[in-house]
């Protein structure tokens, strides 16, 4: 079926194509397929369904035409359904797809390049586990472990107990039940509250959570953790947002477990539309698309589309902290005088620069001469004991690897910079 | 001898002198050669030239720029062996990307870099200005090292080197990848006055690559699969679900830009273009594609990249970025404040869409009441960049410069007003609705939003 594409939608515009739900890409399918016609008819009266929307929503929108417009009826015309984003899909006809000419054999041969996967190099690369349990692998890891690494490898850029820390972000804002219901939160005034997303509130499945700390986290040594830490850090940010697992709080003995990890509810596991999962998910997306009442469309009046003067919101308070700073100017660049690299370089772009790049995280940003005449007035000595020690945020030696005298380098390659 | 004045004494008499002397056939040849070489060994000596203000003052018409010979002139610039890949020139430094603190998750490795659409013509990016997003910065890959893996639901799971996947039929297309949180930051109000910033999380090129479907026909796709996951092989090991339709339509994996092989930044060797669609899924330094029968939710796709509605629910999978235009001349950066009433100038923007080829683009003068339609012009492809251009005679006065397109998909570009009814404020990703400029009496741009 699949193979055949092209050709068919040559022939007729009626044909449903390989992208037809369920065969597609299956050759033997082919004389099935081409008896099944669109009915063309139907999608031309086609109207939004408005079932359930407000008249705001609806008066929004504006008149329900983008279901009927010649693109989208072509596109329904030649594949039998309508294209799973809203749009418009533009098939191979007489050897041209929209502007661009094609070589229609190019995609008819068959080249069978590259070699057989083994299972090994599979097991090797599969690294995404779904909410279903499939990639999670067996383990276990309890809460007071999970916060133990957690101060360990995460505490210095996601904050104390995941309340964040400068840009980085927040693992909880509180009680999950309590904060998914401010979901519906607008902050039309400066001073209201808005929706409090974080992973507890808003993330449909824990296995996003599971996923991502094993392939993602720690930032700078993605891949480091166990599969045992990874369920102990899931079981204390688990705890941290306080949700329970088969109706029981997690406490610190708590030991979580693939069993256990699997029977998660989320608090906000409704909270997402279209409703993707199952044999139909692809359809429900594809009528969601097709229904710009869900997402918002215009309305192409063209004089007189309001009374009065127009109302103008304009910048209160302007963003403008841009690297370069903003210019038009035709001039030549500063000349920036070249010098050998720091020897503490290096280590500072590998191991300090995450925290140490910006002060989104309360460092002292390199660079930023005020913030470190404050460091250093303490003196030399006092700063490197500081970095070996750790302070505040800072775990000891910013949670590397560096030997005494590395980190001295480091400490003087930032300093250097930011006088 | 007025027009060279700016040349020395000494590079005079020696031009002469050499070419008095000169008298056989190679007269040219050997003139242009001595001449060259004397004024090169003479620009060290310090020219003797014609005092500008005196000449100024008594030829007020003239330009000084076309009176005087410029040193460049006069000398050798650089040989073909210098720069072997070209630069632009020194002077256009600051057309360059551009970041802000603001928009990192805490560092530039999990941060944007915009585009100066400001500083862009016609509908082509150059890929050292494109949009850059990272989740955990740029990495170095050895494209003799590297592997793609298609697995999952196929019958027959396979690995390529980057010369056999380079072996299937390449097609080239011109599309723009739009991060879906273009003009994000602005749902409740404006912030930045740049359009660097309110709208270039994007850029447009044209992409080399192969069509994926045009692979899977080698692999045998089982019929239950419906969602594909890409995911690169980066620091981040970013992953995203894309529907098997669309994979069979046309998404492409990638290996040329603009002509050239992907920069690093943006996946070399590979990455995924999604035609339309987030540009996040646009998947870089892609090295796994596994078909499945149910969505995987990846953290870019629940976390991030979901768009929450006043109804308390969010938008999941919000595939294709709709229509949507933007003036970029004049704009903040490049205002109108060079012109004088009566002026004719070229009003100019960009209108694009995912859902499709953009049909109209109207631009209205009075903010947004009354609206005339404007030409597109240049090429007008699906799902790319398209230009719009209006001639307008510019009168001296306030006045707020709006642009509005359509799609052939029957989407238009919601009002402001609109757009908040009908998903809110807090939805940061998929914002298009109508973009506005305020001019002041001096010609001064800034960024505005009507709310009527």
């Amino acid at each position: 079926m699949y193979k055949s594409y092209h050709k068919k939608v040559v022939t007729t515009t009626l044909l449903a194509s390989v992208l037809f739900l369920g065969t597609a890409c299956n050759a033997d399918n082919e004389k099935t397929e081409a008896v099944k016609a669109a009915p063309k008819a139907e999608v031309a009266s086609a109207k939004m369904d408005t079932t359930g929307f407000t008249k705001r929503e609806i008066d929004a929108v504006g008149p329900a035409n983008a279901i009927v417009s010649e693109g989208v009826k072509k596109t329904y015309g030649h594949n039998g359904k309508l294209a799973v984003d809203g749009g418009v899909i533009y098939p191979i006809v007489n050897a041209k797809t929209g502007a661009y000419y094609v070589n229609e054999e190019a995609h008819k041969t068959a080249f069978n390049k590259g070699k057989t996967a083994t299972a090994n190099e599979q097991k090797a690369w599969d690294i995404d586990v779904m909410p279903d349990g499939t990639g999670l692998p067996e383990g276990s890891g309890s809460v007071e472990d999970g916060d133990a690494i957690y101060e360990e490898k995460c505490l210095s850029c996601h904050g104390d107990f995941g309340a964040g820390s400068g840009l980085y972000p927040k693992l909880t804002m509180g009680n999950a039940y309590e904060e998914q219901k401010t979901m519906m939160n607008q902050r039309v005034n400066p001073d209201d509250d808005g929706p409090k997303r974080a992973f507890g509130s808003y993330w449909p499945y824990a296995s996003t959570l599971w996923w991502y700390i094993k392939t993602g986290m720690p930032h700078q040594a993605p891949m480091s953790l166990s599969t045992d830490e990874v369920y102990a850090l899931s079981a204390y940010i688990i705890a941290l947002n306080e949700i329970t697992i088969d109706g029981e709080e997690l406490d610190d003995e708590y030991v979580l477990d693939r069993e256990k990890f699997l029977k998660i509810v989320m608090p906000n596991v409704d909270g997402f539309e279209p409703k993707i999962n199952g044999p139909k998910g692809q359809d429900n997306a594809r009528a969601y698309f097709n229904n710009p009442l869900n997402y918002g469309n215009g309305v192409r009046c063209m004089k007189d589309c309001f009374e009065g003067e127009p109302e103008v919101q304009r910048i209160v308070h302007a963003i403008a902290d841009f690297t370069p700073p903003l210019s038009s100017e035709r001039s030549l660049p500063a000349v920036v005088e070249t010098e050998a690299a720091h020897p503490g370089k290096a280590n500072y772009e590998a191991s300090c620069s995450v925290c140490h790049a910006t002060d989104s995280m309360g460092a002292p940003a390199v660079g930023d001469a005020k913030s470190w005449a404050a460091v250093t007035k303490k003196g030399l000595d006092g700063v490197i004991a500081n970095t070996i020690n750790g302070l505040n945020g800072m775990p000891p030696r910013g949670g590397s690897a560096l030997t005494d005298d590395q980190l001295k380098e480091v400490v003087d390659y930032m300093i250097g910079a930011s006088k | 001898m007025n027009k060279i004045n700016n040349v020395s004494k000494e590079e005079l008499d020696l031009v002469s002198e050499v070419s008095e002397q000169a008298s056989r056939r190679d007269f040219f040849r050997k003139t242009a050669a001595y001449s060259m070489s004397a004024l090169a060994a003479a620009s060290v000596v310090a020219p003797v030239t014609v005092n500008a203000d005196e000449h100024i003052k008594a030829n007020p018409e003239d330009d000084l720029n076309i009176i005087h010979e410029k040193p460049w002139s006069l000398k050798f610039g650089d040989g073909v062996d210098v720069g072997l890949y070209g630069q632009p020139s020194p002077y256009e430094h600051n057309v360059t990307r551009r970041v802000t603190p603001i928009l990192s998750s805490g560092n530039f490795r999990a941060s944007i870099a915009v585009t100066p659409i400001q500083d862009l013509s016609g509908i082509i990016t150059p890929n050292g200005l494109f949009f850059n997003r990272h989740h955990g910065g740029t990495p170095t890959i050895n494209p003799n090292e590297h592997r793609l893996m298609i697995h999952g639901l196929v019958e027959k799971p396979i690995v390529l080197t980057m010369e056999q996947l380079k072996r299937y039929p390449n097609v080239s297309r011109i599309h723009f990848l739009e991060c879906p949180a273009n003009g994000g930051p602005e749902w409740r109000g404006p912030q930045f006055n740049s359009i660097q910033f309110a709208k270039g999380f994007m850029s447009c090129a044209e992409w080399t690559g192969v069509y994926i479907k045009d692979i899977l026909k080698d692999l045998g796709l089982k019929p239950e699969a419906l969602w594909m996951l890409a995911e690169g092989i980066d620091n981040s090991h970013m992953g995203r679900t894309i529907p098997v339709d669309k994979v069979l339509d046309d998404a492409m994996i990638v290996w040329g830009q603009n002509g050239e092989a992907l920069r690093p930044e943006q996946g070399y060797p590979i990455r995924i273009v999604v035609p339309g669609w987030e540009a996040n899924l646009c998947v870089k330094w892609l090295a796994r594609l596994e078909f499945a029968s149910e969505p995987f939710y990846a953290k870019e796709e629940t976390a991030k990249y979901t768009a929450l509605k006043h109804t308390g629910k969010a938008i999941q999978h919000f595939y294709a970025n709709e229509v949507n235009s933007v003036v970029t001349s004049p704009c903040p950066e490049k205002p109108w404040t060079d012109l004088k009433k009566g002026d004719m100038v070229e009003i100019e923007g960009l209108a694009w869409s995912g859902m499709g080829t953009v049909t109209t683009v109207d631009i209205s003068l009075d903010g947004g009441k009354n609206w005339v339609e404007a030409p597109l012009k240049g090429l007008v492809l699906e799902k790319s960049w398209t230009r719009f251009s209006m001639m307008y005679k510019y009168t001296g006065e306030p006045m707020l410069i709006s642009s509005r397109a359509s799609d052939d998909a029957g989407h238009i570009q919601p009002s402001v007003k609109n757009e908040r009814a009908a998903v809110g404020i807090e939805g940061v990703y998929h914002r298009n609705a109508v973009h506005t400029w305020e001019i002041d009496a001096k010609g001064v741009v800034t960024n505005v939003q009507i709310l009527s």
